[in-house]
Order: structure tokens, then C-alpha cells, then sequence
């Protein structure tokens, strides 16, 4: 699939390179996310009652 | 001239050879490996990538909580205690007799650090954690908040704080040690308020009868529990004893 991507990436080596680190950036950030909204509903909440 | 044996090169496995099985094992296999990979994240990112974005924040949130502590403002106030009904078992109050004075601080905005709390039998709390105003979900991201709408600590009533357990530094991490006799520190603009806890119990995260308010000074401190579990909360009541309205307080009860 990585391979897959990297094939689709336009323009020349540089362009492409810079590219996939954007990519994999907003994918860290929404890994973030999601992991915190599994992690407080599921895991830990802060301990608050109610 | 030696024959050498042709070497048999065996066929991909996702070749047409093998066939739709072969594509369909290929695809779980890959589908488990990333889901393995998607759940190691998870367990890096709550054990570790919280604790590090709590711990960065705890550093900021102090010199915040000590600016704060130098322009709180500080007043007196006239406190009459209130009393239990002994019919209806209602809290009835202004009724306990005498006014004394209090010291009282005005209440901090919502996501304000304005307290640190200590607990020398807590490794982690032993040198202190900053508590902010609020128990928001992003107010917890900092480890641990005062719940609004319940007195300051130091203040007469149940004042409630809540924290995380596993997560975000996990400031209450070790709260199964906590047992009746214990001390808990909490450090406001008014001055240090000591604690001696005086009972921890199990409840369901819906129970909020453990935040009602109560005669007295009383500190409850709220986590998850068990540990890696937001089924139950893990509860430690505390009753004040020493600080700068203690002795007005419990006096007259």
C-alpha cells in the first residue's frame, strides 16, 4: 500500500519526498486524535463521576 | 562442462497460480499486521505520548499556578456552619450558630491552574501537581482538575478533584496505596490545607452523591478504577485539619 502511494505522488523526487512527509504528519495528528477519543472513552476518562 | 539443475523459482503467492484463496489470506494477513501495528501505537500513545504531552504541560501550568497565586485575590468572609436536619437529614444552611471569619479566594476561570496537590505516600504527588479549575475533557489532559461548582480546597464543603489514573502522567496512578490516617497536601493562594483521609471505597462512575456537599471541610478525590479500566471510580474521602481555616471551621462543629 505504501509502495502504491508513493507511486501515485506527483511531480519530480524532491516534490515527492516532501509530499509523503505531509502526509505522514496529518496521519500522525489523526492517529493522535482518534487515539485520544478511544483512550478517554474507553480507558481512562479523568476520573470524574458523573 | 557441468549441468547444473535448474532451481525451481516458486510462484508468488498472490499469482493468479493460487487463486482467490491465496489473494484473501494475503489481504488478512496484512489486514492483522496492521491492526497489530495500529494497536502497539495505541498502547505507546496512552502510556507514554500522554504522560510526555502532561509532564511538558506540568512545567508551564506551574509558573502559571505561581503567577496566579500572586495576584489571587484574597478576602474575608462571614461563615455561618451549617447544620444536618435531624428530621428530613437535609443540609440546612447559615443555622450552626455563630458566624466565623474565613479566608476565601475568589474562583479561577475554567482551565486556570490555581492548586497543587501533594501526597507524600504517592511517589508521583510527592513533589506536587498542579491541579487546574475544571474537569473538562481538556482540562484533564493536564493530569488532574477541581470540579466547578464545588467549594475550594480549604473552603467549608466537599471540595473534588479528579485525575487520571493511566493516562495523561497519571497523577492518581498509585491511589490503591491511599489508606485512612493519610496525609494529602493541597496548596492554594490562600496557603497549604492538610487532609487526613479518612476513607476510600469503590463506586460507580454515575454515583455523584460522593460529591454532595457536607458539613465540615472535606476534600474527595476521584480516579478511575481499576487501573487500564473506566468501569469503577476509586474514591478517597478526606477531612481537613490543619491550614489557614481549619481551626474556624472545625471549631464550631
Amino acid at each position: 500500500m505504501i509502495r502504491r502511494v508513493w507511486s501515485v505522488l506527483p511531480g519530480p523526487l524532491l516534490l515527492r519526498v516532501a509530499e509523503a512527509a505531509v502526509l505522514v504528519a496529518v496521519g500522525l495528528v489523526a492517529l493522535h486524535f482518534f487515539y485520544s477519543w478511544l483512550g478517554t472513552t474507553f480507558l481512562d476518562p479523568g476520573g470524574t463521576i458523573g | 562442462m557441468q549441468n547444473v539443475p535448474a532451481v525451481e523459482t516458486a510462484p508468488r503467492l498472490d499469482s493468479a497460480e493460487f487463486g482467490l484463496a491465496a489473494r484473501l489470506a494475503r489481504a488478512v494477513g496484512w489486514t492483522l499486521i496492521w491492526l497489530g501495528m495500529l494497536t502497539l501505537g495505541f498502547v505507546v500513545h496512552q502510556v507514554w505520548v500522554t504522560t510526555w504531552l502532561a509532564e511538558r504541560n506540568q512545567t508551564d501550568l506551574d509558573q502559571q499556578r505561581v503567577a496566579y497565586f500572586d495576584n489571587a485575590e484574597i478576602n474575608e468572609v462571614e461563615y455561618v456552619p451549617p447544620v444536618i436536619d435531624p428530621e428530613t437529614g437535609q443540609i440546612v444552611v447559615g443555622a450552626g450558630g455563630a458566624a466565623v471569619t474565613l479566608l476565601s479566594e475568589a474562583a479561577p476561570p475554567l482551565g486556570q491552574p490555581f492548586a497543587v496537590i501533594r501526597i507524600p505516600k504517592i511517589e508521583r504527588l510527592r513533589n506536587g501537581w498542579t491541579v487546574v479549575e475544571g474537569v473538562r475533557l481538556v482540562d484533564l489532559r493536564t493530569g488532574a482538575g477541581h470540579m466547578p461548582n464545588t467549594p475550594l480546597p480549604g473552603q467549608p464543603g466537599n471540595a473534588v478533584i479528579s485525575g487520571h489514573r493511566t493516562t495523561y502522567g497519571a497523577p492518581f496512578h498509585e491511589f490503591d496505596l491511599i489508606v485512612p490516617g493519610d496525609t494529602i497536601e493541597v496548596e492554594t493562594a490562600l496557603g497549604t490545607h492538610v487532609y487526613t483521609v479518612r476513607e476510600t471505597l469503590v463506586v460507580k462512575p454515575t454515583d455523584v452523591w460522593v460529591t454532595n456537599p457536607k458539613p465540615g471541610a472535606w476534600l474527595t478525590l476521584t480516579t478511575c478504577n481499576p487501573k487500564f479500566s473506566a468501569r469503577e471510580r476509586l474514591v478517597v474521602v478526606a477531612e481537613l485539619v490543619d491550614g489557614p481555616n481549619a481551626s474556624a471551621i472545625t471549631g464550631q462543629l
